[in-house]
């Protein structure tokens, strides 16, 4: 049985960015929004575009990752024909390599595609905190007849510099591709999300494997093979919500976004376009007698007695009396005990935030830093840790960490 | 295989059992299907109690009002109970010339006989769904083989629930209290006791064999006998072996409107909540909802709520199930609101039970009492 779509969903990015928050999950794991990972939402708009089939490419710290997908249940993605099938680099005849690049890692996954002879494969990113109808990306693909589309934003020119360019004409057709150029001559921004016809797909696929020079990845090699070959390729125009949580700072900085759904454009309340994720099966969350909360998201398995303003809190995290949570993004099973003062920073699953400690600090005039804590870690009665402090070890008693 | 069928046991449980003590909250659904706890129906705590426990043939004998259960339970899958072999067994009553719904465990036992046969679990455990437990059918039915008992009792010891008390006979539901002898062995079933004071009130939840189980439904159906407990153990006490098995675990027994809305007030106390998950975890269906977001302004004390809701007034001493909206200025105090339920702008509710997707209007007022909480049906705007 044929199917018109399926997506590969590149989840391999070890996020070295995010330091600590990644020492034990790939990138796509990273607890985001109160009860969902990074790969949650191109998975979940997968299934709300009608794409039933997806295969994920990991490599990095697989772990986590697997036993999240699972089967798919959660994503409605347990299927009979299709689904979702985590896809390591593998031995073959031939020898086993790790996934040399984007390209290769689809490469190494042709025999996969194959098998459900689709007429079209889009390529998408495990990294990005994006809401996104692929139908509609499909169907303009379609309508333009295009063998190559690429999703891409607008982006400020002063910043585009920084970006994967696309060099458009009136018809939205692509004429150059300008990567990280210093004088850039469009601001439409490559977001990495692809949609090609197959066909064309695995013959460039295979012409790029046999250069030995190609570092085999879709930006520096594959999309310049096709543009010298006059492909007909178009450039999509997305202007939701789109954010690549690369840094510590940017992650911090979606997670804030999240609770101001009218302003920022990430809304996570809209009913058309759930967001599905694993579920804690945490009983319903408890506010105590002293609480106070303002502006916060709170979910299962939580206990506040503290006070907790402006914050993003996971399943089973405990706050407790005279506490003080303030901008922080807390993962699932982190405890804050008694006098903990917590704000501007991200606590990693599981840590213990002891007596009195203090992490994080509001911002003072340039000081901006997001302090940071990594998951299992314990930071001991009255330790504090610096606004800029990233913390991979436990903190003794009284001790100071910047 | 791993497990042969010498120790192993399959459910049976009763999802009607007490509606009539809960007019209010089952006219469109069931027992079973009652809403608790801010984000879970009344048979998850069984269900979720025997699947832990290994139990994974479950039977739910249904008797009317069952769509909302079937859409709670759907195959099976949250509890883990989607089995090529065994797992969830719905059983709707079976129209013959006359729809005839059945009275009593007798009869509704009899109605799956045939396939009661053709199981091979060696136990039966069998019990209502108006308790809220997180029940150790392990330790129970370890005790019912090493006792070499027939039959098993799981028992409480406590006051008789008012709820019971106020029982009218006329209508079908009885509760029991058992007196035992010092090796626990059941000598008396006394049916609606009216005596004041601690007793051993029966759970109704019961291990027995199989094969006895049969037989006996089989000989007594043949006779026009109704009640399992009444007209099947409690006269013979002296021929099987029937023993008690005291549970002294956290529990709750809905027996009436009112000890609904009280044993929800009590998962207020952190230190019940504990005891009444800590055991095992008790599985319900997901319905996928955001965070719930407490927006500025919002004032919330004493209050335990599920995902999707959305605070901007005040909340004090309630239970919110999924999905509540309390609008700016909204007061809503000693309340139990059940999922969907938008009290809107400047509205105050007290001592009240909202059913699913009721709104109160901007500025209404209403108010009940501990003892009387005011109910607003299913799909109500006040």
């Amino acid at each position: 049985m044929a199917k018109e779509m399926i997506a590969m969903l590149l989840a391999g990015g070890q996020g070295s960015r995010l330091y600590t928050l990644t020492q034990k999950l790939a990138k796509p794991a990273v607890p985001f929004g109160g009860k969902y990972r990074i790969i949650d939402f191109p998975l979940s708009n997968c299934v709300n575009s009608g794409i039933d089939t997806v295969g994920i490419l990991t490599q990095y710290q697989p772990l986590v990752l697997n036993e999240y997908i699972g089967n798919g249940q959660p994503w409605d993605l347990d299927r009979l024909h299709g689904g979702v099938h985590v896809l390591p680099p593998y031995q073959k005849s031939t020898g086993s390599d790790w996934y040399k690049g984007t390209a290769n890692a689809i490469y190494q996954n042709m025999n996969f595609i194959e098998r459900y002879d689709p007429e079209y494969v889009i390529i998408l990113s495990g990294d990005q905190i994006c809401k996104q109808d692929y139908s509609d990306f499909l169907r303009f693909h379609k309508e333009k007849g295009a063998e190559f589309s690429v999703a891409v934003m607008e982006v400020p020119w002063e910043e585009a510099s920084r970006f994967g360019l696309m060099v458009t004409d009136e018809n939205d057709k692509i004429t150059e591709f300008q990567e990280k150029p210093k004088e850039p001559k469009s601001n439409l921004a490559s977001m990495g999300i692809y949609i090609f016809n197959w066909n064309i797909l695995k013959q460039y696929l295979i012409e790029d494997e046999n250069d030995p020079n190609s570092e085999n990845d879709f930006g520096k090699n594959v999309i310049p093979n096709l543009l010298r070959d006059n492909r007909d390729m178009y450039a999509y125009r997305f202007d939701g919500y789109w954010k690549d949580v690369g840094t510590i700072s940017s992650l911090w900085e979606a997670n804030m976004e999240v609770l101001d759904p009218e302003n920022s454009g990430i809304n996570l309340f809209d009913e058309d376009w759930r967001i599905y994720s694993r579920n804690s099966g945490m009983t319903g969350h408890r506010i105590g007698q002293g609480a106070e909360l303002e502006n916060s998201m709170i979910t299962d398995g939580c206990s506040i007695e503290g006070a907790v303003k402006h914050s993003i809190l996971f399943a089973g995290v405990k706050v407790e009396k005279g506490a003080v949570i303030e901008d922080a993004v807390i993962m699932g099973g982190s405890t804050i005990k008694e006098g903990a003062q917590v704000k501007h920073c991200i606590i990693a699953e599981n840590v213990v935030i002891e007596k009195n400690a203090v992490v994080g600090a509001m911002p003072e005039g340039d000081e901006k830093g997001v302090a940071t804590v990594g998951s299992n870690i314990i930071v001991g009665e009255g330790a504090v840790i610096g606004p800029n402090a990233m913390v991979s070890e436990d903190v003794k008693g009284g001790d100071k960490v910047w | 295989m791993v497990n042969s069928n010498a120790d192993s046991a399959m459910g049976i449980l009763f999802p009607n059992s007490y509606d009539s003590l809960v007019p209010e909250l089952v006219t469109e659904r069931l027992m079973a299907s009652i809403p608790f706890a801010s984000r879970y129906r009344l048979v998850d705590f069984l269900l979720s109690s025997m699947v832990n426990c290994g139990i994974d043939n479950i039977s739910l004998i249904v008797r009317k009002n069952y769509h909302s259960l079937m859409d709670h339970l759907g195959s099976g899958r949250e509890w883990d109970l989607t089995r090529k072999v065994g797992g969830l067994n719905i059983v709707p009553p079976f129209a013959q010339k006359t729809v005839n719904v059945y009275n009593g465990r007798v009869e509704a036992i009899a109605s799956i006989i045939a396939y009661l046969k053709r199981q091979k679990e060696k136990y039966v455990i069998m019990a209502d769904t108006n308790i809220v437990v997180n029940f150790d059918f392990s330790a129970l039915l370890q005790q019912h083989i090493d006792s070499g008992a027939d039959v098993t009792i799981a028992y409480v010891k406590e006051e008789i629930p008012e709820g019971l008390l106020d029982i009218d006979m006329t209508k079908k539901d009885l509760y029991y209290t058992l007196e035992m002898n010092e090796s626990g062995r059941v000598e008396k079933i006394i049916v609606n006791d009216k005596d004041k004071g601690v007793k051993n009130v029966s759970m109704n939840i019961y291990v027995i064999d199989r094969e006895l189980l049969i037989e006996q439904i089989q000989e007594s159906y043949v006779n026009g006998r109704t009640y399992f407990e009444r007209d099947i153990i409690s006269p013979q006490l002296d021929k099987l072996n029937v023993q008690g098995y005291q549970h002294e675990g956290y529990y709750a027994r809905i027996t009436s409107g009112k000890s609904y809305f009280q044993e929800n007030m009590k998962m207020l106390e952190e230190k019940n909540v504990e005891e009444l998950f800590a055991h095992s975890p008790i599985y319900t269906k997901i319905r996928d909802d955001n965070p719930t977001r407490y927006m500025a302004g919002a004032h919330a004390k004493n209050v335990m709520a599920a995902d999707g809701c959305v605070i901007e007034g005040e909340v004090e001493n309630s239970i919110l199930f999924r999905g509540v909206k309390v609008k700016k200025g909204a007061k809503v105090r000693n309340c139990v609101l059940m999922q969907d339920t938008v009290i809107e702008t400047g509205a105050t509710v007290e001592y009240t039970i909202t059913d699913k997707n009721v709104t109160v209007s901007s500025y209404k007022e209403l108010k009940g009492t501990e003892s009387f909480p005011v109910f607003v049906e299913k799909r109500k705007t006040v």
